[in-house]
């Protein structure tokens, strides 16, 4: 009778089930406060990766831009009354030089074209007939006279900063003394200078078409006295009529132009001896000017049709002749609307250049990308001449006129085009083109590579090799393991490959560098039998072991007779390597790289892919293993009992319903172990021998992306051509992995859906 | 007598045989013989699952296994076609009798013996494949690849388990789209068609909707024509409805077995009584 029914219960009050305050619950903020936690650790994830990519991007784009020109105002060259035979710049682009006839330099402003100083040459009232370039890099020059003499003199540009300002004196230095050196006996066409540390050389042209040749060694005895050898002139007829010469810096190669008929001759030359003629090459088009480029190997010539045609010696392929120098025809570049070129400039550190046209406008090319870079008019005459100053940030272009131009040159990355970074290129001193990665050298003439072929193809290589030897080994494994073994030795394997993961990368790769690959070389037969005979050996005990007696099969309890394979994989390991050696002295001659090398033609590195791809797939193995495992122990056991009930056997239940089914795991685990070995990068760097060839052989070595970034970032100058390369390398890394993630996921999603619902 | 009313009212049309045995209960001893359980002993490692058990399952007939969950109902079932076999540490003494062979001889091939003895299970398990290729599995196991034979038997399996009308026109869809009940009577069909002699159902109902069971258990009726049917139900009234013989098992020991009406309305033991009654269970 007492009892209070719950409805009545003092402190019960109305519950309303309207949201708002009255309903307000605490549990309601923490679900929300999850939910913003949530969302943002999700698009910080994305935005992270993102960013990534936007940062490689950046790095990467100035590569692929253009230059740009920033003319200044034109200027009027304070002149002489003679006309100019040479302009020039300093390496601050602030003072720039004329050359006249008359002998006489003068140096003005290139801001406001006022004269700076004059300087008269020595040449006694003589003029000037020709002025050309020593050592472009230095500012030595040569100027001939009218009466065959040569001068050699140097402008020298002495930086002072008086008052915190920059002050710049320019003068004139004569390294060969102040008398013109006699040379030839009338005035020369053209002319060639070239001088080293211990060697001069002089090459003239006369109106007749005759050459002239003349050089000097300078001798240093012990003592140090020094002694000049002057040979005598040599004069001998030409094959066409020169009126152009060019001669290597290192005094090897002698070209004679002759511009009306187009033709080359191609001439080596050596001291004091006579030049020999090599060849005589046609140039198609009657010629209008020609240029060594940076390094002195390669030489530009422009014709009259606007093509610029690339030239250097080179050695036959093939052939009667192989082996034999020619005059390679290399590339050609063309000028574009139909110009006609005028004047070449060449850039003094690059293999840049810059063509002048009747139209006044200016051309930038750069001779290893094959790229035209930037044209645009500068002047309203054609262009006289052309010349950047050694920085080549600056760039002179004088008009038939008298008026200069002087325009800074913003040209960070001419190397870069997408043909050369995948195509094969024609590199300088080669004889045929490749795909060449060769970032730096010591010598600062050196023409970069960047061809990102051969380290993409490493790359793959590597990948490649590891998963042929990481896939079977890993998914048999994971089959094995999941479907057949006894839960207890399961318990033990699977922890035990997983564990295999956690080892550092570094430590595979200093095994594999310092203990495995001078073991594979030393046992190469060895490792070969084994590599024949295990998968061999394996089913041949599995079947031995069918058809052994039921006792001898039951004492080894259902599931762990795997373990048995171990001393008869321990065994025929050891057999291989017993039998090896004398394998080898009984078929190879005792050195089976030596055998390889002359019988098949295939060398042998001691780090090579073979190395790389046990060392590399080792690291593979279990994470593979691991996924795959999962993905096929995971199979509902309802459908292989299904499977069983129809009265297929273990093995069919494998392949007609378990392996089907897992097999999205299975495709996942794979594609995660390729990104995992396109990425790895200790491995690779300690293994490979970071060779960039861009063969698959199995004997040799490689470099892929990844360890080439390893390598070079420390030596690469922040901002530069290579270090945005290097930037390239790894947003082609990140894009390979990136696709080959989206082709296992599309792949995966389209088997998952297959076998969905399960 | 009630449950034989449920049972008319639920498969009219088919009942013709159950009609007739309504009317004269048959007795074991009558029927011809399709296995015969000779003092089978089961063990999980050490615990005995199976006491002793020895019964006879009639040919073309439906037996019923009853008892409350963990009585060994299923466990008996599985020993029919050694499913058992890939339980860890499950052995099994005494013989287990298909046409005179026992099936635990050393020299009997499983796989075969399994073709011979199909099972359908509690949860449907139509494999990740297309409806066609579900019922293709089995042929193609035991080695038949002519594309003609396998269409023809496919055909007369889906129409054998009452699906064909469903999915004659979708036989390429995969057969995880279908219904529960669909999907265990695709099952069905995929046992019958490698043609065995005796289908095990283990609790086919179990998961399905009352108008999925009416379906399955009209296909049981019908099946029972061609093959030998064990069937385990916790469904007494299903048991009841479908089959013709009923066994009551009790941890692990077989209590009463005979013929279904008689069980259900006469038990001979008080344990039956008890779980038939709804004492326990």
């Amino acid at each position: 009778m007492t009892q209070v029914s719950p409805a009545e219960a003092p402190d019960r009050k109305p519950r309303s089930i309207v949201a708002g305050s009255a309903g307000y619950q605490p549990r309601y903020l923490k679900d929300r406060l999850a939910k913003i936690v949530v969302l943002i650790g999700g698009i910080g994830v994305i935005a992270a990766l993102l960013l990534i990519f936007v940062y490689l991007l950046t790095e990467v784009a100035p590569l692929f831009a253009g230059a740009a020109f920033e003319a200044r105002p034109a200027i009027t060259v304070p002149d002489d009354g003679s006309p100019a035979l040479y302009v020039a710049a300093e390496e601050q682009g602030e003072v720039g030089t004329r050359i006249g006839q008359s002998g006489v330099l003068n140096f003005f402003d290139l801001h406001s074209g006022a004269l700076r100083a004059q300087v008269a040459l020595p040449v006694g009232g003589i003029a000037l007939q020709r002025v050309v370039d020593v050592a472009p890099e230095r500012s030595v020059l040569a100027g001939g006279l009218v009466d065959g003499s040569v001068l050699i003199f140097q402008l020298d540009y002495k930086v002072t900063y008086p008052d915190d300002k920059r002050l710049i004196t320019p003068s004139v230095v004569y390294p060969r003394g102040e008398a013109p050196l006699p040379f030839m006996p009338q005035a020369p066409v053209h002319l060639a200078v070239r001088s080293s540390d211990d060697a001069l050389m002089l090459a003239g042209a006369d109106a007749d078409g005759n050459l002239y040749l003349k050089s000097f060694e300078v001798t240093t005895s012990l003592m140090g006295d020094s002694e000049v050898t002057e040979s005598a002139v040599q004069k001998l007829p030409a094959p066409v009529k020169p009126d152009l010469l060019l001669l290597e810096p290192e005094m090897r190669w002698l070209y004679a132009i002759d511009k009306a008929a187009g033709k080359i001759a191609f001439y080596r030359v050596n001291g004091s001896e006579a030049p020999k003629l090599i060849e005589v090459a046609d140039a198609d088009a009657p010629i209008v000017d020609a240029h060594y480029l940076a390094g002195g190997i390669s030489i530009i010539v422009a014709h009259r049709d606007g093509r610029l045609s690339q030239w250097f010696p080179a050695r036959q392929q093939g052939g009667a002749n192989e082996g034999e120098t020619y005059l390679a025809h290399v590339r050609d570049f063309q000028l574009e609307n139909g110009a006609t070129p005028t004047a070449i400039g060449a850039e003094p550190r690059r293999r840049g250049f810059a063509v002048g046209d009747d139209q006044g406008r200016v051309s930038l090319f750069y001779a290893t990308s094959g790229r035209l870079i930037h044209q645009q008019k500068l002047l309203d005459t054609s262009v006289a001449a052309l010349a950047f100053n050694p920085r080549a940030q600056l760039l002179l272009a004088l008009g038939t006129d008298g008026r200069l131009v002087a325009t800074d040159v913003h040209n960070e990355h001419p190397e870069i085009s997408l043909s050369a970074l995948w195509g094969k290129v024609w590199y300088e001193s080669y004889d045929e083109p490749k795909l060449l990665w060769q970032s730096s050298s010591a010598s600062a003439d050196f023409e970069p590579k960047f061809s990102m072929a051969p380290l993409a193809l490493g790359t793959l290589k590597g990948a490649f090799y590891a998963m042929i030897f990481a896939v079977p080994i890993a998914v048999l494994g994971a089959i094995f393991t999941a479907n057949f073994m006894s839960p207890e030795m399961r318990q033990v394997v699977k922890p035990a490959v997983e564990v295999l993961a956690a080892l550092p990368s570094v430590i595979l790769g200093f095994l594999a560098g310092l203990w495995l690959a001078p073991f594979v070389e030393s046992n190469l037969p060895g490792m070969f039998l084994a590599l024949l005979l295990l998968p061999l050996a394996v089913p041949t005990f599995g079947y031995l072991w069918m058809r052994a007696p039921q006792r001898v099969r039951q004492s080894v309890p259902m599931g762990w007779e795997a373990a048995l394979l171990m001393p008869v994989i321990a065994l025929i390991v050891w057999f291989c390597f017993l039998v090896a050696k004398p394998i080898e002295a009984l078929a190879f001659g005792g050195n089976m790289q030596a055998w390889m090398d002359h019988v098949l033609g295939i060398g042998y590195d001691q780090r090579n892919a073979l190395v790389v791809g046990i060392a590399m797939g080792v690291a593979v193995i279990p994470v593979v293993f691991s996924i795959a495992e999962d993905a096929i122990f995971s199979v509902p056991k309802h459908l292989s009992l299904g499977s069983l009930a129809l009265g297929a056997t273990p093995w069919q239940t494998l392949i007609g319903v378990v392996l089907p089914t897992a097999s999205p795991g299975i495709f996942s685990a794979i594609m995660i172990g390729l990104g995992r070995a396109v990425g790895e990068t200790m491995i690779v760097l300690m293994a490979t021998g970071n060779t960039p060839v861009t063969d698959f052989s199995l004997f040799s070595g490689m470099r892929t992306l990844a360890a080439n970034v390893a390598v070079e970032m420390p030596e690469s100058e922040v901002g530069s051509t290579h270090f945005r390369m290097l930037f390239l390398s790894g947003l082609v890394l990140f894009l390979f992995t990136f696709f080959f993630n989206t082709v296992a996921e599309v792949v995966r999603s389209r088997l998952r859906r297959k076998y969905s619902s399960l | 007598m009630t449950s034989v009313q449920t049972k008319t009212q639920l498969s009219h049309g088919i009942d013709i045989s159950s009609m007739e045995r309504s009317q004269t209960p048959t007795r074991i001893e009558d029927e011809s013989i399709a296995i015969e359980v000779d003092a089978l002993n089961l063990y999980y490692g050490q615990k005995r699952a199976l006491h002793n058990v020895s019964m006879k399952i009639p040919h073309k007939k439906v037996t019923a296994f009853i008892g409350p969950s963990g009585c060994g109902k299923s466990t008996l079932l599985r020993c029919f076609n050694r499913m058992n076999d890939l339980i860890d540490g499950c052995h099994v003494e005494g013989g287990l009798r298909l046409d005179g062979k026992n099936i635990y001889d050393r020299d009997v091939d499983i796989a075969m013996l399994r073709r011979r003895v199909g099972m359908v299970f509690q949860k449907a398990n139509p494999f990740p494949k297309s409806i066609y290729e579900n019922v293709a599995y089995g042929l193609r196991l035991a080695g038949i690849n002519k594309k003609r034979v396998i269409d023809e038997t496919v055909e007369w399996a889906l129409k054998g388990a009452a699906l064909w009308d469903e999915v004659k026109d979708r036989l390429d869809d995969s057969a995880l789209g279908l219904s529960g009940g669909q999907q265990q009577r695709l099952v069905i069909a995929r046992a019958i068609a490698i043609q065995p002699d005796v289908i095990l159902l283990d609790e086919p109902c179990s998961a399905l909707d009352p108008i999925s069971t009416l379906k399955v258990e009209e296909l049981i009726t019908e099946l029972k024509n061609n093959y030998t049917i064990v069937i385990v139900t916790h469904n007494m009234q299903q048991a009841a409805r479908v089959s013709d013989y009923t066994a009551f098992m009790y941890v692990g020991d077989l209590i009463e077995f005979g013929n279904t009406d008689q069980l259900f309305t006469k038990p001979t033991k008080k344990q039956t009584e008890d779980y038939i009654t709804g004492r326990y269970g």
